[in-house]
């Protein structure tokens, strides 16, 4: 594995950054060296900052015409052997959904920083909400799989950031990291260390850029320019490349190896938090900002004495089946707060069997911890 | 000094009442604080009223935003009707006496400083009204250490405002030490 | 194929998918001879196309590397490579329709950017894979399997379209002037700027069928017909040019 300690791109110390001035330092520190870009808020910050830090640290900056444009030339800088991401909110996320599905089939890995806002449509764009999960997982036609990750904190943004890159090369697929404008637009202390850990593409020559023996496996990635002669393409390819739109046994073995060399190792990528889970009647089940109201609630309640706990979902795709699973033996119920009308709802109460309900909130604020004491305190 | 403190600052789109907080958060984390911040943002940033909520606390912040306002700083007559009714029992104001005309407000201490007026007549400039306050805030109330604030003054502030903030920051320092047992200055 | 050409194609691919009349294989040829003639390593070349027929002429035909990407992004995706490895020599091959009707603003964006990018537009003045539907290139009046009545409305000028936006270099010829051609696509790689040749190629099956030419051979008159190069405009009156399409460079090479 190609894991390795590398010199952070920031002094290592304290910083009081937003966290998009965090997702940007995130991505330059894991090694992003391209960015392509559209403004749309409230996403915008990211893109200002990396056309900053890009001119220091010497990578290539696009404010590219659209959307469309801006995941295009990141998947063609990737091919030419960058580290590359984009960031945008919602509207500028289903634009780029056909690329996505683009980006898995070739197995490009790239990096989609989505600032979520109050939708669908235009919406409020200055306002919050956690309406694109779904959209994360289905948004491109055809069967694939993604990775997203779900920030809470600045720090986090930072962290989620550079593990979204190593996720990424690892698996040679889209990841997306699901922020939410309460935390993009949040500023925290923010922990710098001076080394970052980062995963560096696998390249072997002349090995098949898009095949492995196994129905699970990632191939090696090389790189145009390095002679390797690639042919790379959205169609259905054999492992050389090659076109095989009429072959029944060639599409089924790339979607199903796409679809299972995520799958195959959910229980690798897949990360919870656990949070006062010992004799908890009542779990929370909560990502994002409104872990945050979550962990307040909980705390509140433990100090009455009501025993509430909280599962803390840090991936949303793939779906942490077994840390549901697990809640839904130990609990007498569980309670789901959401900033949209139960996208992961429908998820928990596929895996967690015991009662299970929602918490949803679309009015583009985020959820009070008040809400979900409230809640709680009425099933205790 | 206790353990967690919310600070809001709030006034007119213009008065730097973002800049204000952002200074403030800054200066906390180099006292080693934790330190979350959030403020308006949108619309109404720009022209609107504007607000910059502070939380510094000794350990990590669980929840982000103001519940209640331990401090509040007010720099306009609608933020301060806005805003002065969700302060904490036992909190502090701090208004702009030459914007505002306070309310009566039970167990909330309230303190007037003329920021805009000294602004104007010993800066020469009314958009130092906002480090007048919170200096003579940060004197009264012990939030942070005067020489991190000063430094985070250095970090923020571009160079060619840095010492019209520098000497606002003083005089509001100054006339905190006066404000020791008296409601306005 | 001319053989001396053949070391150009990898070496696994057999046959193109062209119909027979085609003019992409006469295109994918002159291609060929133009980087044959300059000397250009194929190790640093890399060759993108968007979605139709056009698309297919360099993937997975060219050996050399290929990408192969969404229809209308073709440009797109050069501009991630180009920006993040100026060393590749980039060229766009595509069609029409995915240049310039569902990929137009990356068309003319490109342009003005004045992106170190060959595009190379393969315009047959239909959709020709999806079964003949009207491009924004179709002429007036030409039947398609969606102007039943005759297209009416005017088709794009390609040339000017780029040339407005800003195109360092910009030339139109038609495969029945390959020696033309073949000179422009070789100023076209050399310059270090955004360059687009609109290449006429004749689409037998799906254009010519509709419209009464019943041959391919009938639709290579027909373009040796109505292609005249810009020089020969000059001198001929208004009534005299109407049908003609003007062929040429329409500015010199920059630099």
């Amino acid at each position: 594995m190609s894991f390795q300690e590398i010199k952070g791109t920031l002094p290592a110390g304290s910083y009081y950054f937003s966290g998009n001035e965090a997702v940007a330092e995130g991505a330059i520190a894991a090694g992003c060296r391209y960015y392509a870009g559209y403004p749309i808020t409230p996403s915008s910050e990211i893109m200002e900052r990396i056309a900053v830090r890009f001119k220091e640290v010497g990578g290539v900056f696009m404010q590219m015409e659209d959307e469309l444009a801006s995941i295009c030339s990141v998947i063609g800088a990737v091919w030419a052997g960058a580290k590359a991401m984009t960031a945008t909110s919602g509207p500028g996320f289903s634009l780029m959904q056909e690329a996505i599905g683009y980006a898995a089939i070739t197995e490009t890995p790239l990096v989609v920083v989505d600032i979520q806002r109050a939708g669908p449509g235009t919406g409020q764009a200055t306002r919050v909400g956690s309406g694109d999960y779904m959209q994360a997982k289905w948004g491109s036609h055809g069967d694939y799989q993604v990775i997203a990750l779900s920030p809470w904190s600045v720090q986090e943004m930072y962290e989620h950031s550079i593990e979204a890159f190593n996720l990424a090369e690892q698996y040679r697929v889209p990841v997306f990291v699901m922020g939410e404008e309460a935390v993009a637009h949040l500023r925290e202390r923010l922990e710098v260390q001076a080394t970052v850990r980062v995963f560096n593409r696998v390249k072997k020559h002349g090995t098949p850029p898009f095949g492995t023996d196994s129905m699970d496996g990632v191939p090696p990635m090389p790189a145009f320019g390095e002679g390797e002669r690639l042919l790379v393409t959205g169609s259905t390819h054999d492992e050389f490349g090659i076109r095989k739109t009429d072959d029944p046994r060639a599409h089924a073995r790339l979607v199903e190896r796409i679809n299972n060399k995520i799958l195959a190792n959910r229980g690798k990528i897949a990360n919870t938090e656990s949070w006062y889970l010992d004799g908890a009647e009542v779990v929370v089940v909560a990502y994002g900002f409104t872990a945050r109201s979550a962990l307040f609630a909980v705390e509140l309640l433990r100090k009455t004495g009501k025993r509430a706990g909280l599962l803390r979902l840090k991936t949303i795709w793939p779906f942490p089946e077994e840390a549901i699973r697990d809640v839904g033996r130990s609990a007498r119920k569980v309670l789901v707060p959401e900033m949209n009308r139960g996208q992961i709802l429908g998820e928990v109460m596929k895996y967690a069997r015991c009662e299970v309900s929602g918490l949803n909130q679309t009015n583009g604020e985020i959820i009070h911890p008040q809400r979900i004491v409230r809640e709680v305190e009425a099933v205790l | 000094m206790q353990e967690i403190r919310q600070v809001r600052l709030c006034g007119y789109g213009g008065q730097g009442v973002v800049l204000a907080g952002t200074i403030l958060g800054y200066a906390a984390i180099k006292d080693g604080k934790w330190v979350a911040g959030s403020s308006s943002y949108g619309a109404q940033a720009r022209g609107g009223y504007a607000r910059a909520d502070v939380i510094i606390s000794d350990r990590t912040i669980v929840f982000p935003h103001v519940i209640e306002a331990d401090i509040l700083i007010s720099m306009s007559q609608p933020a301060y009707d806005a805003y002065s009714g969700e302060v904490s029992p036992k909190g502090i104001i701090f208004y702009d006496s030459g914007m505002i005309s306070p309310k009566k407000l039970e167990c909330v201490e309230q303190v007037g400083v003329a920021a805009t007026s000294y602004a104007v007549k010993e800066i020469l400039q009314k958009q130092s009204a906002n480090m007048i306050i919170l200096g003579a805030c940060l004197r009264v109330a012990e939030v942070v250490t005067k020489s991190s604030f000063a430094a985070s003054i250095h970090e923020n502030v571009p160079e060619r405002f840095r010492e019209a903030n520098l000497k606002a920051f003083e005089l509001g320092w100054s006339l905190g030490e006066h404000l020791k047992g008296v409601q306005e200055v | 194929m001319a053989r001396d050409l053949e070391k150009y194609l990898r070496p696994e691919i057999k046959s193109t998918p062209f119909c027979p009349g085609c003019g992409h294989g006469i295109l994918m040829n002159l291609i060929l001879r133009a980087i044959d003639e300059l000397g250009e390593s194929m190790d640093k070349m890399l060759f993108v196309s968007g979605i139709g027929c056009a698309g297919w002429i360099p993937s997975p035909h060219f050996n050399a590397d290929t990408l192969h990407t969404l229809h209308g992004r073709a440009i797109a995706f050069a501009t991630g490579a180009k920006m993040f490895n100026p060393a590749l020599n980039v060229m766009v091959i595509s069609g029409d329709g995915d240049l310039a009707s569902i990929g137009g603003n990356h068309l003319i964006h490109a342009a003005r950017r004045d992106t170190d990018l060959t595009v190379i537009c393969a315009n047959n003045m239909i959709y020709g894979m999806t079964g003949g539907q009207t491009a924004s290139t179709t002429p007036l009046g030409s039947l398609s399997a969606t102007s039943p009545g005759g297209n009416i409305y005017r088709p794009f000028d390609l040339c000017q379209l780029v040339l407005g936006a800003g195109g360092s270099y910009v030339a139109r010829y038609s495969v029945t002037q390959p020696l033309s051609l073949v000179e422009a696509i070789k100023k076209a790689l050399k310059l270090n700027g955004f360059s687009f040749i609109e290449v006429l190629s004749p689409c037998p099956t799906q254009f010519g069928r509709r419209n009464q030419y019943d041959s391919p051979t009938e639709m290579i008159a027909l373009l040796l017909e109505r292609c005249i190069s810009k020089e020969e405009a000059e001198h001929l009156s208004e009534e005299d040019l109407r049908g003609k399409i003007i062929t040429g460079e329409f500015t010199g090479a920059r630099d």
